[in-house]
């Protein structure tokens, strides 16, 4: 039996799963400390299924605390960051491209120093230690703790990464590093962007899994606890208080998986409408469809594979204006139900027009008597024509293809979709991001160099898709259900031609 | 026809840079850090005037500068802001006069957007044009040499400010030296080379392909959505330009992606499978560049016609250093300037002379 939690921004959702039976599910909301929220959530959990915490032996834990912490720039923390690149990128500072908003509130502290290597394994500069030690005394001025460290071609040759790592341990040993190469491929601004991000969530990130664990404990539950990553697969909690940008598009990554577990279906298209936006992503096989192009989270260029979402700004507290002809994006969000018409309020939101259409009892319906059926009709007309053209957009070219409806404003669809062969709304829809991160899955990772004139391209490729697959099993991965993810090669020519560096990524069902 | 710019200014890079990608049929580089110091330059130094070149005097002094090196490296070797205009300093200051306006080599990729910040920098004008028309790997293959450009005196500059000039008459032995410097400095270097009058600008220029790119830019930014929804606006926009024939090749996803860098080259090659899995996979050799689409041995474009690889979805370009497996794409082929379909051009551009053994036929006499 395990448990799956989803702590998002306004509600933690929690499911109990007794293989692919649920026994239980609830919904509350999230408190400002996370902690009330979760033990909330597994008392009614615990409590409605009666069964004991003893029994449960695994939780697994889906947020999007650090995605949201990153887009409404609060909880970052002051950050130092090394870029050891010098003489090349001169004028163009780590950081250069960031929103102004965020790089105000991170405030980084950025040294860039001499060093880094070549494609060809040349130094690009010589390391100078008083370079770096001018960089310690600066972070030391300004008791910065959290450091971001990239280096020019550290997935090819990461030395300079972790001598500069190695003097700041020496010297501050109380510092968090995060080093780029940690963050694997090739493109050093986005690697440096990714390890900034990361750095600066540091602290909140311990905060966030003291709270998780605390709260489970507190309430007796003692087996493992696994935080779920942007890819699907889980980590131990652990090894988020030091990577929590692994988890950045877990939110919809759970929430594909939890649509398809809920329905059985491999390829559709999956709407998730909440109180600002509706995310629609695609399920092909069972899986997210992933973006193809250099994702943005809150206005930063990163190299993260994500799911390839379109947020469209459409939810159940959009304000609708213009007689309905204009709905969204501006939303009341969660202060639906203090500023909605049916919950007293002066903002006309699209809850109050479904309200007023009677295809909803929420609220007082008295309070939208007034609207007009034009108005009524106006505006439901320009919410079904919104979600059909962005389905259209997200549809693999000219198919056909079901519709499931997920999230809590999925009450805004009333009829039919055009762009929808069949629509769905499963049972416990409002908790498929609880129950994508109960069935999220293990990974298994293998790293080798090799050399293709000497073992063939295709014979290296299957020798270490087999190492990362024995080592998804160990971590608990059912061995028929193991299928590759990624393959990322990387050349590394000054060696012996031929020379490459291969990493490999596997994906299975947690066993049993 | 699309509008002829006068100036460029900070709010074009970023449809410049999108139509660049597309032009660049998989190489010249990632524009987006090249755009990135651009705009810098453009915020110190103010808009960037564009000239036609029918405009330009026949006396003008006109020299291209750009970088020179392997796509891969520039993800890593940063360039700086300075880098481009102090090339055009050391290259003033190597054969003792001043330059009255800036050419870029090729359009595809970040090239376009270099010698925009180097004439920034400068105060100098900037040609509406470029010696390509796409993105090639080779400086022989620019339409200034097969023109009749000589490509020196040429300078080097690297990310360190260490300089090489070059002094030879034949392009393809400057070719080599100068990637043979390109190589020992890091793999990427900034060059001034292939310096020209106003007159020989004009025969050999591929006019007005900076403002193509900035309207092809807007068109992809303006119409992003799947790539069969974008076929007809392109077709449109390319039909009444230098380019003409437009086609979406393929749909499907990449199944197989290598690339090395050889010789100061990325060299590979990709498979994309149909999404049905019914249709043969169409293979791509890359060279830097997209150069060829096969499909069960039949051609389906080659160079040097356009081969451009988009991200299906979205129809955003995807340079070959980023493509990868499991991507879901779609290939579409453009026709290229007629200047490239002349017999002189061919002789350096044809698919022989990348090593594959095929006649060169047009887009348009191929099946569709």
């Amino acid at each position: 039996m395990r448990i799956g939690i989803d702590v998002g921004g306004t509600h933690t959702d929690a499911v109990i799963l007794d293989g692919d039976k649920i026994l239980s599910a609830t919904k509350a909301l999230t408190s400002a400390d996370v902690v009330g929220g979760i033990k909330h959530a597994l008392d009614t959990l615990l409590l409605d299924a009666s069964i004991k915490p003893e029994r449960i032996q695994t939780v697994m834990i889906g947020t999007t605390q650090f995605t949201n912490a990153i887009v409404q720039r609060r909880e970052l923390s002051r950050t130092g960051v090394i870029r050891i690149a010098l003489p090349s990128g001169k004028g163009m500072p780590p950081m250069i491209d960031w929103p102004d908003d965020m790089r105000e509130t991170i405030d980084a502290d950025i040294h860039m120093i001499r060093g880094g290597y070549l494609y060809d394994g040349h130094p690009l500069a010589e390391l100078c230690d008083d370079e770096i030690d001018a960089a310690i005394a600066s972070f030391k001025a300004k008791k910065i703790a959290n450091i971001a460290i990239a280096s020019a071609f550290s997935p090819m040759n990461d030395a300079p990464e972790r001598h500069v790592e190695d003097r700041l341990r020496q010297a501050m040993p109380e510092a968090r590093i995060t080093r780029s190469a940690q963050f694997g491929r090739l493109g050093l601004m986005e690697r440096e962007n990714a390890v900034i991000m990361n750095a600066t969530l540091l602290p909140f990130a311990d905060k966030v899994v003291s709270a998780f664990l605390g709260a489970l404990k507190n309430r007796g539950l003692t087996c493992p606890a696994y935080i779920s990553q942007n890819d699907g697969t889980l980590m131990s909690s652990d090894f988020v208080r030091h990577f929590p940008a692994l988890t950045f598009s877990s939110g919809p990554t759970n929430s594909l998986r939890g649509a398809y577990k809920l329905t059985g279906l491999e390829n559709a298209i999956v709407v998730d409408i909440g109180g600002t936006t509706s995310d629609i992503g695609v399920l092909q096989d069972g899986f997210p469809r992933e973006s193809n192009v250099v994702v943005d989270i809150g206005g930063v260029r990163t190299n993260f594979r994500m799911p390839d979402i379109l947020a469209l700004g459409l939810g159940g507290g959009s304000l609708v204006s213009d007689s309905g002809k204009s709905v969204g994006p501006q939303s009341v969000g969660h202060k639906l139900v203090t500023d909605g018409l049916v919950f007293g309020g002066d903002q006309l939101t699209t809850t109050d027009i479904i309200v007023a259409a009677g295809q909803a009892d929420i609220g007082d319906k008295n309070r939208v008597s007034h609207l007009s059926e034009v108005v009524i009709q106006t505006a439901k007309q320009t919410m079904r024509d919104m979600l059909d053209r962005s389905i259209e957009m997200m549809k693999p070219g000219g198919k056909d293809m079901p519709v499931i409806l997920v999230g809590g404003g999925s009450l805004l669809v009333t009829e039919g979709l055009a762009a929808a062969s069949k629509l769905y709304r499963p049972e416990n829809a409002g908790v498929a991001n609880a129950i994508g991160a109960a069935v999220a899955q293990v990974g298994g990772e293998a790293e080798k160099m090799v050399n293709y004139r000497i073992t063939p391209r295709e014979e290296s490729v299957a020798e270490i898709t087999q190492i990362a697959a024995k080592r998804a099993v160990a971590a608990g991965a059912e061995p028929t259900s193991i299928r590759t993810v990624d393959i990322e090669e990387t050349a590394i020519p000054y060696m012996d031609e031929g020379a490459t560096r291969v990493r490999i990524k596997v994906i299975g069902e947690l066993a049993g | 026809m699309s509008e002829s710019l006068s100036h460029i200014d900070a709010q074009h890079l970023d449809d410049l840079a999108l139509g660049s990608v597309f032009l660049a049929t998989g190489g010249g580089g990632d524009p987006y850090v090249p755009k990135l110091i651009t705009a810098e330059a453009l915020k110190t130094f103010g808009p960037v005037k564009l000239l036609n070149p029918v405009d330009v005097a026949d006396d003008a002094f006109i020299v291209p500068v750009g970088s020179v090196g392997a796509p891969t490296v520039s993800l890593e070797l940063l360039p700086s802001v300075e880098d481009a205009a102090r090339t055009l300093d050391a290259f003033e200051k190597y054969i003792g006069r001043p330059i009255d306006a800036v050419a870029s080599f090729e359009i595809g990729g970040g090239n376009s957007v270099i010698p925009i910040c180097a004439a920034a920098a400068k105060g100098l004008p900037v040609i509406d044009g470029d010696g390509m028309g796409r993105a090639l790997p080779e400086a022989q293959m620019m339409s200034y040499p097969i023109g009749g450009v000589k490509p020196t005196p040429a300078l080097a500059y690297d990310y360190a400010g260490n300089q090489a000039t070059f002094e030879t008459d034949n392009t393809e032995t400057y070719e080599r030296h100068i990637r043979a410097f390109s190589m020992a400095a890091g793999g990427m270097i900034t060059a001034a080379e292939h310096a020209m009058t106003g007159r020989q600008l004009k025969d050999t220029v591929i006019p007005g392909t900076v403002s193509f790119s900035v309207a092809l830019g807007r068109l992809l930014r303006e119409k992003r959505g799947q790539a069969d929804t974008l076929l007809k606006p392109l077709q449109e926009l390319f039909k009444t330009s230098i380019y003409g024939e437009c086609r979406l090749l393929y749909s499907g996803k990449v199944t197989d992606k290598t690339t090395r860098i050889i010789g100061g080259y990325d060299i590979g090659e990709a498979t994309i499978e149909g999404f049905n899995g019914c249709n043969d996979p169409l293979m791509i050799n890359i060279k830097n560049e997209y150069l060829l689409a096969r499909q069960a041995d039949k051609v389906r474009a080659s160079v040097p016609d356009l081969i451009t690889i988009v991200d299906y979805e979205t129809g955003t370009p995807i340079n070959a250093e980023r493509l990868r497996f499991g991507q879901r794409v779609a290939v579409f082929a453009t026709g290229c300037p007629e200047f490239y379909r002349s017999e002189r051009a061919l002789k350096v551009v044809a698919p022989r002379c990348f090593g594959f053994d095929i006649d060169y036929i047009p887009l348009e006499e191929l099946l569709s």
